[in-house]
């Protein structure tokens, strides 16, 4: 129902319409600073940088007054406006720490952003040596370019500063404008601070490390509920309010939160320790010498199957897989560079091991030597899923302690071994053989005790003081209820149930069918197990900043 | 890593560029320190005095224009490429925020490219999806509905209702065309909800609206006594003036919860909710029988000393500890903390003016400054901190409740003056104002209001007591939304919804709290066929046949001019400011400024000679017996919910920050409710807990967050969340007519 309308209203409305496209602001007024080259906001920051350079064993850092912060975060905004990051994206947040009592209540906003640590978590995790610390300044940067885009330094940084651009495939983070540093100019978060709360200061690093390392009980800690400075050691310091930084608690201190699940890490970790399991089984049934060579083949292949295929989902979880050939050079320092050469030597020792096991042109001497070669492939594997265990452990996490991720990664490669021992027994003819029981009986064991270790962190839910394995526990009981009770279900059927019936001799037979619905319901356990694991991880950061 | 500068030949500067060392290492080994995704971050000189900046974003040319979003006013510096925005950063060189800006500030210009802006005008029948049409037929649709209304039901039974986002000239036009052109008699804004009860108390208590500080007052008090009021969230960039203050000032709070303000202050009274004015009659009265007063200026300048003197005798302290908590010694420590004070400022917001007895507790203020003689010099006054951009632009020329100008709709000789600067008929001027927000909506439900033109505003999200206010837009026979977003809960309800341009698109002036006129400039295009307010306004004229009252009123800086013809004579006498050019070239420039004796001092502040704008020249001191909350708790609802702001990062309705990524980043997306650990432990919640929050009008839901500071018996709920208004109670100020959101009774309990 387009109406005709009169020439004049026409000419009206095209008149409107046109003037409303016309921009008229740098025409109609004075370009006050068009000749003005040095920055106009120069005197208001130029106390709250150093003024000179940094000297022998210091390094700059942020300096926090709670005193002065209100909260506005203007912080936040300005880093984000003034470094042209990408939408959504910030350097810099703000969390909340509130409590108290009646007579003291706390409401304490927090500004952080990176720490520039002394010891760098990023820096250390990183596979591709993509972080450099700068000799002179001390400011971490991160070099983009150079980044594949691991998310390592997500975990290995305990304080959450890393952020990654899914479309980009790296992460970036603060540099704390260096480049405006080197120009004098104060970093944006600094210039933008309507109460002067962010400044750049000179510390000691010895001085900040002697601090980190000196906490009771691996306590210190920036502030209440931020993650123990020893880890790595961070420079920023956060000055006044004693109070509320001694009554107060992260606004989400008492919330746990599911953390990202990392699918391509879950299924390159089940795999991986199962090809580890079934190698190690392998073993096993040539020095029992229970079954042939044609079995000893097919373990082998198995094994061998399952590395690969783990190896291969593992570079899908790279934002830029075509730099994956960077990753082994950040060894010195990086548990996944380690993790990466582990599972290269592991696939080696797996090749050179399926080759003698699956062709039998081989001189006598080098046939002789597959026993070795089968020693030397479990060795290598351990090794390597050694690097996996670390590669969590060095994070920090407390639900990823050492004790924690040992068991659980070796307890997998045991719980996978055994149920694709017997899958494979089975599917080759072995299905009323005792080896196939015995592995039954070992799956049994090992999946027992496995959930055993699970279970244990429910206890958690009893204490009054909100802990890691606590708030773990909760997401466990809430948000992935249906996951725990998934998994619980999958060991109970695959782990128990199904190998009981096997080791007592019911499908002797043929136990192809069982086999596999048991080996399904293991693997499955397993991949909920693992996702459960850096789901209900609890990652720490800084405190309670908002969703 | 060294940065090196590069001279080009003709000697400019050229963007940084990194020293690469070399690559000799073998592949695996390989270190990349440059290439596409270093080189997006570069920064580079900004010039224009602007230091470095993303060197993508690098500006041809800068522009300053007055920020959109509350009252302070502050200044950004618009970097532009080809006369089109491409960033901002704060102006540096002006005397409301000298460089600084809060996070909606930063983030102004990224609500102009949601992608729900308006495109196109949009018509449709009650219940069914608009659809897009040119604006000539928007137009003939808009002026034959809303006349075949006019017709049946008289022209009072069409109204409008405006906003204090709009700038001055867009107000007046609105105000103009509706009242002297259109014949509509009803018309009013947003600023019903936040500044209508300041206006009030200063119109009756000085004679006239008239805030009488300048910012440098935060800086010159050595007692700074803040109510209802948390400029930390509300307006950082004044509390940033606070923290600039060199005199280590006492800082008092009177609010019931502990906000980040209360945090930062030496004194915090944590009062009972709507207990502040019998508090403040209760200093009043500590303040006169200690003899803490300045008699020599209340016998020249201040009327009914005596009976507020003897009015306060009531309020002993044991009262004022029933009603407000708070404890005889601490009532008199404040008081002797105001008497001690050399420059004593008072300031509130809306926990003051959304108030059942807002307009009276305000005076309670006021009263305070007026006995003790702080105001008219430097870091005093009894200051109200307004809300919205143009709140002030509204308040003085909206032609809703006063005249334009702040002139006076019943008084004849004020219809007279302003028919002759207009040239039009003054008979087509009303003979008194236009009913107040909540009368229009009561309008609507006796059938007197039909036709409701909506401007820059939100009715269905921020008006209180949400599901009558709902149900009252449906009744409408006809509803015209006109907004830069055509997804607004209010939009929903629309038959007509026009696209406006928004902030940045169109030029103008808004007033600030400290009575500045700052400019607006055109700094971006529009969306599709969106045109600004003030250019529908114009379409709006044409069609209606009226276009020629209207011959004048060509751009936004030719309605400046008349309404400095207008303002001549009246306390907010602009006749000096002569155009647009002016403003931007001062920083802004604060009523008054007449061009007979125009004071070109960039601070000033109000009263310094003592005199009020009542004819003999005095203040009045007003005051009234406290009431009691209409609904007070009881066994089935035993909490009284507070409402306010959640963060500096939100505004309002969050029709714009909520569009921005980067400030939804900074608060709670989801709804939460403070609530005390004894409350909580009360009713077995945990934290983060969901939990659903009852009034008698509606429910929502919202996370448990536990903590003391909000008080016993008491909750919090940003007003942000949209369901909020489902619980509020419509109450109301008897003077002001201002809802009274942070009182009703709600009950808590776990879902």
């Amino acid at each position: 129902m387009i109406h005709q309308s009169e020439d004049t209203s026409t000419n009206i409305v095209d008149r409107l319409l046109e003037s409303q496209q016309q921009l008229t602001a740098v025409e109609k007024f004075s370009q006050r600073y068009s000749s003005v080259t040095a920055p106009a906001n120069e005197s208001q920051y130029k106390d709250l940088i150093p003024l000179e350079g940094v000297g022998e064993g210091e390094q700059y850092s942020f300096e926090i007054d709670l005193d002065a912060c209100s909260g506005c975060k203007a912080c936040v905004a300005a880093c984000h406006s003034l470094n042209g990051l990408e939408e959504g994206e910030i350097w810099r947040n703000v969390g909340l720490l509130t409590g108290g009592d009646d007579f003291n209540p706390v409401v304490q906003h927090v500004t952080s952003a990176c720490h520039h640590c002394v010891e760098p978590g990023c820096m250390h995790g990183c596979p591709v040596r993509a972080y450099e610390k700068d000799p002179v300044t001390g400011i971490v940067e991160h070099l983009d370019d150079q980044c594949i885009g691991c998310k390592y330094c997500m975990f290995t940084c305990p304080y959450d500063v890393p952020s990654y651009s899914k479309s980009k495939g790296i992460v970036r983070k603060c540099n704390m404008c260096t480049d405006r540093l080197s120009a004098g100019q104060a970093p944006a978060c600094v210039q933008a601070c309507p109460h002067e709360a962010i400044k750049i200061r000179k510390v000691k690093k010895d001085a900040i490390r002697a601090e980190a390392l000196d906490g009771q009980n691996g306590s210190s800690a920036l502030l209440p509920g931020a993650p123990s400075s020893r880890l790595t050691v961070p420079t920023t310091r956060y000055i006044g309010k004693p109070k509320a930084v001694a009554n107060g608690k992260p606004v989400d201190f008492h919330v746990g939160k599911a953390q990202h699940a990392h699918f391509p890490l879950v299924f390159m970790l089940t795999l991986t320790q199962m090809a580890l399991g079934v190698f190690a089984a392998a073993l096993l049934i040539r020095w029992a010498g229970s079954i042939d060579s044609r079995g000893l083949a097919v373990m082998n292949s198995a094994g061998f199957g399952s590395l690969v295929l783990g190896l291969i989902v593992a570079t899908l979880h790279l934002g830029r897989p075509d730099k994956a050939y960077r990753a082994m050079s950040g060894f010195r320092t990086s548990w996944l560079s380690r993790e990466i050469i582990g599972f290269n030597a592991f696939a080696g020792a797996a090749s050179g091991l399926l080759a003698l096991s699956l062709f039998s042109f081989w001189p006598d001497w080098i046939a002789a030597q597959s026993g070795m070669a089968a020693v030397a492939t479990v060795l290598t594997g351990v090794l390597a899923v050694e690097c996996s265990v670390m590669l969590y452990v060095v994070t920090g996490r407390p639900l990823w302690n050492a004790v924690r991720t040992h068991s659980l990664f070796f307890a997998t490669a045991m719980v996978l071994g055994c149920a694709a021992s017997v899958l494979v027994l089975a599917a080759s003819g072995w299905s009323g053989s005792a080896t196939l029981r015995w592995f039954a009986v070992g799956l049994i064991v090992a999946s027992g005790l496995k959930l055993a270790a699970e279970l244990r962190l429910l206890k958690h839910l009893h204490l009054d003081d909100s802990t890691p394995e606590k708030l773990s526990a909760q997401v466990l009981v809430s948000d992935k209820l249906f996951h725990g009770y998934a998994r619980l279900a999958c060991t109970a059927m695959g782990g128990i149930l199904i190998p009981a019936m096997l080791a007592v001799g019911l499908f002797s037979a043929s136990a192809v069918v069982p086999a596999a619905i048991m080996f399904a319901f293991v693997f499955f356990g397993e991949v909920i197990e693992r996702y459960l694991f850096f789901a209900i991880s609890n990652a720490r950061r800084m405190p309670g900043a908002p969703n | 890593m060294s940065i090196e500068v590069e001279t080009t030949e003709n000697g400019t500067t050229e963007k940084p560029k990194r020293s690469l060392p070399p690559l000799p290492l073998p592949l695996p080994m390989e270190r990349v320190f440059d290439g596409p995704l270093t080189q997006e971050m570069l920064l580079s000189p900004g010039k224009f005095g602007l230091g470095m900046v993303p060197d993508r974003l690098s500006p041809d040319a800068t522009t300053s224009m007055v920020c959109g979003f509350c009252s302070t006013g502050c200044s950004l510096n618009v970097h532009l490429k080809d006369g089109q925005a491409i960033n901002l950063s704060p102006e540096v060189d002006y005397p409301v925020n000298t460089g600084m800006a809060c996070p909606k500030g930063w983030e102004a210009l990224t609500p102009l490219y949601s992608d729900d802006r308006g495109t196109t005008p949009l018509l449709g029948n009650k219940g069914s999806k608009l659809k897009p049409v040119d604006w000539a037929t928007a137009m003939e649709t808009f002026c034959e509905r809303f006349k075949s209304i006019q017709a049946e039901h008289g022209n009072e039974s069409v109204a409008f209702l405006g906003t204090g986002q709009m700038p001055t000239e867009e107000l007046a036009f609105l105000g103009a065309l509706a009242k002297f052109g259109m014949g509509m008699k009803h018309g009013d804004g947003n600023t019903r909800q936040c500044m209508a009860t300041a206006v009030t108390a200063y119109k009756q208590s000085f004679g006239f609206d008239a805030p009488p500080y300048t910012y440098d007052d935060f800086e010159q008090s050595d007692v700074l006594v803040f109510v209802g009021a948390n400029p930390c969230t509300a307006h950082p960039i004044m509390w940033q003036r606070v923290m600039r203050n060199p005199h280590s000032p006492k800082i008092i709070v009177i609010d019931p919860r502990h906000t980040e303000t209360a945090a930062c202050a030496s004194h915090h009274l944590a009062i009972e909710p709507k207990s502040d004015m019998s508090l403040l009659y209760g200093i009043g009265r500590i303040l006169i029988e200690n003899g803490w007063i300045d008699r020599d200026f209340i016998d020249r300048s201040v009327n009914d000393f005596d009976a507020f003197e003897s009015f306060v005798h009531a309020f002993d302290a044991d009262r004022v500890e029933r009603d407000s908590g708070i404890s005889p010694e601490r009532q008199h420590e404040i008081a002797q903390l105001i008497h001690e004070g050399q420059r004593v400022s008072f300031w509130w917001t809306m926990g003051v003016n959304q108030s059942y007895q807002g307009t009276r507790t305000a005076q309670a203020i006021i009263n305070l400054a007026l006995i003790t003689g702080n105001i008219g010099r430097p870091g005093t006054g009894a200051n109200s901190i307004t809300g919205q951009c143009n709140a002030m632009g509204s308040r003085l020329f909206s032609n809703t409740t006063s005249l334009l100008g702040g002139h006076d709709f019943a008084k004849e000789e004020h219809r007279q003056k302003v028919a002759d600067i207009l040239g039009i008929d003054p008979a087509v001027i009303p003979t008194e104002a236009s009913d107040s927000y909540d009368r229009i909506m009561d309008g609507i439900a006796e059938g007197r209001i039909r036709g409701l033109w909506v401007i820059a505003t939100n009715p269905a999200h921020s008006w209180i007591h949400q599901e009558r206010g709902r149900e009252l837009l449906k009744k409408l026979d006809f509803l015209v939304v006109q907004d830069m977003y055509s997804t607004t809960e209010t939009a929903e309800f629309a038959d007509l919804y026009l696209p406006a341009a928004a902030w940045g698109e169109k030029e103008g002036t808004f007033i600030n709290s400290e009575r500045r006129f700052g400019l607006l400039k055109k700094v971006s295009r529009a969306p599709g066929q969106a045109l600004s307010d003030f250019s529908i306004f114009q379409l709006v004229a044409h069609y209606w046949g009226v276009g020629d009252q209207f011959a004048e009123w060509t751009d936004a800086e030719s309605v400046l001019k008349i309404l400095a013809r207008i303002s001549e004579g009246q306390p907010c006498d602009i006749t000096g400011i002569q155009d647009y050019r002016m403003l931007d070239d001062r920083g802004g420039i604060q009523w008054p400024y007449p061009a007979s004796n125009a004071n070109d001092a960039q601070e000033r502040r109000l009263f310094e000679d003592g005199r009020f704008y009542h004819l003999d020249q005095k203040a009045k001191l007003i005051f009234d017996d406290p009431k009691e909350m209409p609904e007070t708790t009881s066994e089935a609802y035993p909490f009284v919910l507070m409402t306010g702001r959640g963060s500096a990062a939100q505004w309002h309705t969050q029709t714009r920050t909520g569009k921005s990524k980067v400030l939804s980043r900074l608060y709670e997306v989801d709804p939460f409710v403070e609530i005390h650990p004894d409350d909580a432990k009360r009713l077995e919640l945990t934290h983060d807990q969901l939990v659903s929050i009852e009034s008698r009008r509606g429910k929502m839901t919202a996370k448990a967050r536990i903590i003391p500071g909000v008080g016993r018996g008491r909750v919090f709920v940003p007003m942000h969340y949209e369901d909020v208004n489902q619980l509020t109670l419509g109450h109301f100020d008897p003077y002001s007519r201002q809802p009274s959101y942070k009182d009703c009774a709600v009950k808590i309990a776990a879902v």
